[in-house]
């Protein structure tokens, strides 16, 4: 897969962005990501995708100075994000988690506030800027008539969409999503989806991990295979999304046509035989 | 959003924050309104409970001479009921009421569960043991404080390594704090057993909490220990309320939450060994005050400054019945709370069962 290319499609790396060096990170003392070095293309939209347990989530964290790497360093416009204060890498890179718990009794307004956390101090949790970045957020994501209702009563999509104007308002080149549409219906799949598109075009340099290799095909403008905790291949979908890679990765036999309606690539299972079981 | 972004840009004033206490341009802190409501009235409560703490009852003083022995100084039967009798002890219960309060809602706040309290999960038991075993078996060697801290601290740290799972689990965390409290407590008994064979009275100092024949010196140790750890709790407090989002997204918006919770518990672990020293482990004030606090704002927490000011009124009220109560011998003040709070636990235990979360 890409062997001996496996940046050869990426632009070349720039000084400013997010990336790993030689990354290895445990999780109840096993390695569960092995020597990952890569960089996260600027302005870019991302998505990691691999088998369960390939190591991908844990990537994501260790990106957002939520896990700490046993071996290799990531990297922060150039420094080791360890060596930041922890304030201060939020004020670069915002984190989603796959569950975030709502605070019993918190309006929408007040959770996206909540993403103001870095951009304040104690004597001072409260600056001019806060109203712009919160209001932005809501509206971003559709929510500004929702901003007085109790979190608790919101639907899956809607709360999803709450989570994604907190991150927003933490105001981060970057943002991190940990599978954003799992606990979503279809629907909502999509509309998220598109809605990380837009903030794409906005400028967002954004890194999700997903589940579904199609969606992540049609919405990725850069894709991340991972392997057993490797990082096996990378690069626009359509360079990267090959039969021969979802076979060795997945386990899957397939066809790649391209997709009706976009043309990018999609994934066709190929029907299992009779004889082959 | 255009126009919040152009506006602040342009350098027009930004509107002052609702809901901020402002100073000039470098301190906003917040306070909501709800908050500043309730808040105001817990302390006029706490202050009426105050005033019938030292007026009734036969030994009480009148409205004016409260007011005149306040304003000129006390002489006499009055000075003796002011100074050595309740002033003591109600400066104590004030105290420790407070202490309960704080250290119960920094601890449910780590532990995302009103279940998660010092008095439920075998905190107060400790330090109840460690403060009996200096006292009693060591007199004079050490203050009765440094006992409870350890015990406190010990009966924690057994908690802690019993789960398998540290403070996270709720279901655990209350198996294993049941316990810890019943091996402190017969721990306790057996001390008191051993050394003061028939003193009930001994007994239950340590394993209820009492108020009775509080000193100055009480009142002194339970406020310096609330003077040292308040300013740490609100240097602590932003972390905890983003700590209520969860270990990833805390981490990932800078807050540390690991140490965030190291920090919480140690200074809910103080709190309550101040307390213990004092009166004793006095059950459930710091399970019900934070909770009440929350549903009195109903917004989201930590609360931590309410739950301190509904813990004083809660063990000032309870005090105040234990001392004008009509059964003779003067039940401990422990037993009241005990028994109210008791009420509350099975509601509680009953509540989170249902939601599956037991």
């Amino acid at each position: 897969m890409e062997k001996g290319k496996p940046l050869s499609t990426q632009a070349v790396p720039r000084e400013t962005g997010l990336g790993t060096r030689g990354v290895t990170i445990s999780y109840g003392g096993a390695p569960v990501v092995r020597d990952v070095s890569l960089d996260i293309p600027d302005g870019e939209l991302t998505m990691i995708i691999g088998p369960n347990g390939c190591g991908k989530s844990t990537l994501l964290k260790g990106l957002a100075r939520v896990l700490r790497p046993d071996l290799g360093r990531v990297l922060l416009h150039g420094r080791d994000i360890w060596s930041y204060r922890g304030r201060d890498a939020a004020r670069h890179v915002a984190l989603l988690p796959q569950n975030p718990i709502a605070p019993e009794g918190v309006d929408v307004r007040g959770l996206v506030r909540r993403g103001r956390y870095p951009h304040h101090t104690l004597l001072r949790q409260w600056s001019p800027d806060d109203e712009a970045a919160i209001g932005f957020a809501l509206e971003r994501t559709g929510l500004d008539q929702l901003a007085g209702a109790r979190a608790s009563e919101l639907s899956g999509g809607q709360r999803q969409r709450a989570w994604i104007a907190m991150v927003l308002a933490q105001q981060t080149d970057l943002l991190l999503l940990d599978e954003p549409t799992t606990f979503l219906d279809i629907a909502h799949q999509y509309d998220l989806l598109e809605l990380c598109r837009e903030l794409h075009r906005d400028g967002k340099t954004i890194v999700a991990v997903l589940h579904d290799l199609n969606q992540a095909a049609r919405f990725a403008s850069h894709l991340i295979v991972m392997k057993q905790g490797r990082a096996v291949a990378q690069g626009p979908p359509a360079e990267v999304l090959t039969p021969r890679l979802v076979e060795e990765v997945f386990g899957l036999a397939c066809d790649v046509v391209p997709d009706p309606r976009t043309s990018t690539p999609m994934v066709v299972p190929h029907p299992r035989t009779p004889a082959a079981g | 959003m255009r126009r919040g972004m152009t506006r602040t840009r342009s350098g027009v004033r930004a509107p002052s924050p609702r809901g901020f206490v402002t100073i000039g341009r470098a301190v906003a802190v917040p306070a909501a309104r709800a908050s500043v409501v309730v808040a105001v009235v817990t302390v006029a409560l706490l202050v009426a409970a105050a005033v019938a703490t030292l007026s009734l009852g036969r030994l009480g003083l009148s409205l004016a001479d409260l007011a005149g022995a306040l304003t000129r100084g006390a002489e006499g039967k009055q000075a003796f009921v002011l100074e050595r009798l309740r002033g003591p002890r109600l400066v104590v219960a004030v105290g420790v009421g407070a202490a309960l309060g704080l250290s119960g809602a920094l601890f449910q706040t780590v532990t995302r569960n009103p279940l998660g309290s010092p008095d439920v999960i075998g905190l107060g038991a400790g330090a109840g043991a460690g403060a009996a075993a200096v006292a009693l078996l060591l007199p004079g060697a050490l203050p009765a404080s440094a006992g409870a801290l350890a015990g406190g601290a010990a009966a924690m740290v057994l908690v802690h390594a019993s789960t398998g799972t540290g403070f996270r689990d709720p279901g655990r965390l209350i198996v294993a704090g049941i316990g810890v409290h019943a091996i402190a407590t017969a721990f306790t008994q057996y001390v008191v057993y051993a050394v003061e064979r028939d003193k009930a009275t001994v007994l239950t100092a340590y394993v209820n909490g009492s108020l009775a024949a509080r000193s100055w010196e009480h009142a002194a140790t339970i406020w310096i220990v609330l003077l040292a750890v308040v300013p740490l709790v609100a240097l602590a407090s932003r972390r905890l309320g983003v700590s209520e989002l969860g270990d990833e997204l805390a981490a990932g918006l800078g807050a540390e939450p690991r140490s965030t919770r190291a920090v919480a518990v140690t200074l809910s672990v103080v709190l309550s060994a101040g307390a213990v020293a004092v009166a004793g482990p006095v059950a459930f004030i710091a399970l019900t005050a934070p909770q009440i606090a929350r549903r009195l704002t109903g917004g989201p927490g930590p609360h931590l400054t309410l739950a301190a000011l509904v813990g004083a009124l809660l063990l000032t009220l309870a005090d105040l019945a234990a001392q004008q109560s009509p059964i003779p011998g003067n039940l401990p003040v422990g037993v009241y709370t005990l028994a109210v709070g008791g009420l509350y636990l099975g509601y509680l235990l009953t509540r989170e069962w249902r939601k599956g979360s037991l």
